[in-house]
Formats: structure tokens, C-alpha cells, sequence
């Protein structure tokens, strides 16, 4: 029986605002390439391939069937999952645990420049009979959520902003980053309201981009690499699609996604096992609202830990060094694909100038973003 | 093969532009057609109730999603809620600005552990609070079509 799964190669592209010289499958084989270098196999060794798309975002009917090529898996055992990177991630893991497989790759993209109306696109999520006709900007589905939560937790709108201030800052030591700045809490406040409590700089601006990652099991990974990063917790959960129904100041998806994450990791007291976090920051508030689901703090806390420095990129708890969403950008289906990105070059010692020093656990926390409640997280490992 | 030719031109890279037109027609089923009905001929709402589980839906459903049973027991719940949280939008679908802000709300309605997504009418910006009692407000009842639309909004409790 396999006991553990590794990641034993990990490859990107790097996150840009635009891309307009290549096309989204040119952009996914140049990551999956370099994922393959990472590992030392090729494709043609590998058992099984994952993607995660969703059609609407990718502009195709069915768009899993034009994911092979690029990723070596022409009449492989390949599937889509629609969902985020690291729900793929989950499934991967499961495929290797079966015995099965040996080796499994996953694969996750953004070609948001694509979309020329991704508002009216994301907007196609709401419910149609009862939502979809106001036809309101899914961003004001996150300005409902982040008044309640600023509300439930004493929080205020230049709390929120010190978020966009730390990851933008974080993002410039981040030669993937897209966006990176050095800007003040005034910039975000003064920005263009969106949705209020909601300002442009409070979300996370879209970036185009590919991760590719190869799974394997124990002794594979062990064959392969002197360094492998195992998967040591796995959780994901979707709460109801029915706005009206929901508990509108937390994140419910994400806290029993990290309660199954923490329990098959064998995690009871996450802040002193987890050494660092990428947590799911597509708007400002997210990434306060996250930490409390995660336990990573008490509700009504993340804020001011926050303001202490303890979350920073020198802090007893980094979160968010690579620049989260809000720097590198967002991602789409990919955005757990960024995440676990960091974490491997964290976990690797590979991070360059935002490298933490002694990392030895990290965990990414996913959310699929307005108007989904689905979460994931992940927790790595280097020992 | 490593890739290594980029355009450095700006107008070079070429793109096709499609769009796919996507037509539904969506069928409301047993529950949203009940709603909309009592909406429609009567200006009330109508929630399911899961005596079991505690639970009013609203909008409702004819299964509880925490017990999973089937639910054919419809409440009258009324029209009067609460401001559970709020937004003030200011941009269209397509990114242009709004004539005019609007304050969208999530109205908790009295009675229910659900509500309605809608408008505020007649409230200010200054006025809007958390926990503020408001009341539907719904088109003359020849002008309904049996949609989400038939609201206008919610306006003060006289």
C-alpha cells in the first residue's frame, strides 16, 4: 500500500498581465515542460494527468477535451476536474493512494486577457431566476460579504487595506508577481469604489499564467528527487449555491476544508505546526476573513495581527509572501496552482529573496471566488 | 526544446474574436413556481419549512439540504425582513459607471433563515444600517410578470 504522495517537479510560466503572444495551450506546455525537467521523466512515463478548467472561463463547449496535448497526455488516462488547482490536486493524490498510478500530473492555467467581458462571463454564475436578473457585478456579492464580516468582527475598511498593502509590497520580492506595488493604505481607500466597503485596490486584478505539477508515490518520489514535498493534508467542501441561505460574515467552506486538512495531516494546534500560509486574498478582506476560518487566529483577531507584523514577511506567521492574488494576480482555476507553487519553492529553499528561512510545513487555502462557496486547502511538507 | 522567440511588437500578436451565444429558458420547478405565484397574485412570500431540522427556506425548496427530506409544506412568512448586509454599487456589467449608486442588501426576512437579494428604496446611504427593519415593495400587481423583478425593492416599516 502507497503511504505518502509527493510533488517531485513543478513548473510555471511566471503571471503577467497580458500574454498576447502566446496562446493558452502555448502557455500551459511551456510550464509543463519545465515541470517535467523538475521531475527528470517525460510525459510518457507519466500514469495519469488532471486538469482543472471550467468551460465558461476557457471560452470552449466541453473544454477538457483540449487539454491533453499540451501536457504529454495525448490517449492517457486524463480527466478535467471543474474546480480549482488544488481540488485536481486532491484528485491526483486519490489516484496515486489506489495503487494504480505512480505518477500523476496536474495542471491548472489563466488566460483571463482572453476574456473580453469576464464580469458578464462570472456573472453567468448567479442564479438565474433569482440573482441573475438585477444584473449587478459579481463584485457586489464580495461587498455584501465584507460588510458582514467587517461587522462581525469590528473590522474596518483601513484594516482591509493594510492587506493590499502588505501582499502588493510582498509581490515586488516576487519575480512572478504581476503586480506588485509600493502603495499606502490611502491609495486603496482613495481607488475608485467598486461595491463599497469595496475599492478597485481592494481586488485582485486578473493575471494570465500555467502551473503544472508531478505527483508520485513514496518510493517513486524518492527515486526521483532528494527533495520531494509531500502532501500531508488534503480538505475541500462547497457550502449551498443559495445566497439567501448563507451566514454571510464567515467562511464556513473554508473552515471545514481546513478541519479535514488539519485532521488527515494530524494537525490539533495549527498555529504553532503551520510555518507560513498562502491564503486565498481575491479581495482584501478574504485574507483576514481566511485566517480566522482557518484557525489560524481567533474571529475578530486576523486584523490585528495583521497590524502587528506577526503576518508579514519577517513575521512569526508569514502569509501571503509571494504577493497573494492581490500581487500576482488572480488566477482563476489556477489560483491554488500559485499557492502550492509558493509553498514548493518555499518548502524547497528555492524562494530567492523572499525566501523564509526554516520552513518546514506550509499550508494553501483556496476559495473558486464570487459567487461560488467552495474552498480547499492543502498542506505541505519538506521532511 | 526550450522556448525561446518572443515578439517584442506589440501589434504583432494576432487574435480571432468569437463569442458564443448561450440561450436558456429556466425552469423554476415546483418551489420557484409557488414563489413566484404568490409573489405574482398575492405580494407575499411563501417559504418551505423543515419542522425537523428547524429550517425555513426562503427562497424555498422542496427538499431540506441538511436532513434531505422532501418538503411540500408552504408558510406565508410575509414581507417584512431585516438589512443583514449591504453594498453600495457603482458599475454596470459592462464596467461603465452607474447612473447612479445603488444600495443592494441581503434582507433576512422575519420569520425565515433565508430572504431576498434586492434593492433599497427610499434609504440613504446614511441611513442604511445593519439590522434596519425594511418591507418589500412590489410592482402594481398588473405590472407583475411573476419574476424576481415584480420587487421593486425594500423601503422603510411605517
Amino acid at each position: 500500500m502507497v503511504k505518502r504522495v509527493a510533488i517531485v517537479g513543478i513548473g510555471t510560466t511566471g503571471f503577467r498581465p497580458i500574454t498576447p503572444d502566446v496562446s493558452y495551450r502555448e502557455l500551459i506546455f511551456e510550464a509543463a515542460r519545465k515541470a517535467y525537467t523538475d521531475a527528470g521523466i517525460e510525459p510518457s512515463e507519466v500514469d495519469g494527468f488532471i486538469a482543472a478548467a471550467e468551460d465558461f472561463i476557457e471560452g470552449y463547449s466541453i473544454c477538457d477535451e483540449y487539454c491533453p496535448d499540451q501536457i504529454g497526455a495525448v490517449l492517457k488516462p486524463t480527466h478535467t476536474i471543474a474546480g480549482d488547482f488544488i481540488q485536481a490536486l486532491a484528485a491526483g493524490y486519490m489516484m496515486i493512494m489506489t495503487g494504480a498510478f505512480k505518477t500523476v500530473t496536474v495542471e491548472s492555467h489563466s488566460k483571463a486577457s482572453n476574456i473580453k467581458n469576464v464580469d458578464e462571463v462570472l456573472g453567468f454564475a448567479f442564479d438565474p431566476v433569482y440573482n441573475r436578473p438585477l444584473r449587478e457585478t459579481p463584485h457586489a456579492i464580495a461587498g455584501l460579504e465584507m460588510t458582514r464580516y467587517m461587522f462581525e468582527t469590528c473590522t474596518s475598511s483601513e484594516q482591509c487595506a493594510k492587506v493590499v498593502v502588505k501582499n502588493k509590497g510582498n509581490a515586488m520580492r516576487n519575480p512572478y508577481a504581476a503586480f506588485g506595488a509600493d502603495i499606502s493604505e490611502k491609495d486603496v481607500m482613495n481607488s475608485e469604489p467598486i461595491s463599497l466597503p469595496l475599492h478597485r485596490l481592494d481586488i485582485a486584478p486578473h493575471a494570465d499564467g500555467a502551473v503544472v505539477a508531478v505527483l508520485a508515490d513514496g518510493d517513486t518520489a524518492l527515486a526521483l528527487t532528494d527533495a520531494p514535498i509531500w502532501i500531508e493534508g488534503l480538505g475541500w467542501c462547497t457550502d449551498t449555491p443559495t445566497l439567501e441561505m448563507r451566514d454571510w460574515g464567515e467562511a464556513a467552506y473554508a473552515r471545514i476544508a481546513a478541519e479535514m486538512a488539519y485532521k488527515m495531516a494530524g494537525i490539533a494546534d495549527p498555529v504553532g505546526m503551520i510555518d507560513f500560509a498562502e491564503i486565498c486574498d481575491e479581495y482584501s478582506f478574504k485574507e483576514l476573513q481566511h485566517m480566522e476560518a482557518l484557525k489560524l487566529c481567533r474571529p475578530g483577531e486576523a486584523a490585528h495581527l495583521l497590524e502587528s507584523g506577526a503576518t508579514s514577511f519577517t513575521g512569526r506567521l508569514p502569509i501571503n509572501v509571494s504577493g497573494g492574488a492581490l500581487g500576482v494576480g488572480h488566477l482563476f482555476e489556477a489560483s491554488g496552482a500559485h499557492k502550492i507553487l509558493e509553498l514548493v519553492e518555499q518548502l524547497r529553499g528555492h524562494a530567492g529573496a523572499r525566501q523564509i528561512p526554516d520552513v518546514n510545513i506550509g499550508l494553501a487555502q483556496v476559495w473558486r471566488g464570487v459567487p461560488t462557496a467552495t474552498g480547499a486547502v492543502a498542506i505541505l511538507s519538506n521532511m | 526544446m526550450a522556448i525561446t522567440e518572443k515578439m517584442t511588437k506589440t501589434t504583432t500578436p494576432t487574435h480571432w474574436e468569437g463569442d458564443i451565444p448561450v440561450r436558456f429558458v429556466y425552469t423554476y420547478g415546483l418551489a420557484g413556481e409557488t414563489f413566484f405565484r404568490a409573489i405574482k397574485d398575492k405580494g407575499t412570500f411563501l417559504a418551505t419549512r423543515c419542522d425537523a431540522c428547524d429550517v425555513t427556506f426562503l427562497p424555498p425548496k422542496i427538499y431540506c439540504d441538511r436532513c434531505f427530506e422532501e418538503l411540500d409544506k408552504f408558510v406565508d412568512v410575509g414581507t417584512i425582513g431585516h438589512v443583514d448586509t449591504f453594498t453600495v454599487t457603482f458599475k454596470n456589467m459592462d464596467g461603465s459607471d452607474k447612473a447612479k449608486p445603488r444600495i443592494l442588501a441581503m434582507i433576512r426576512i422575519d420569520g425565515t433563515d433565508g430572504g431576498i437579494i434586492h434593492y433599497l428604496e427610499g434609504i440613504s446611504i446614511e441611513e442604511v444600517a445593519l439590522g434596519l427593519p425594511v418591507k418589500a415593495i412590489f410592482k402594481p400587481k398588473g405590472q407583475r410578470k411573476g419574476g424576481i423583478e415584480d420587487i421593486i425593492g425594500f423601503g422603510p416599516v411605517e
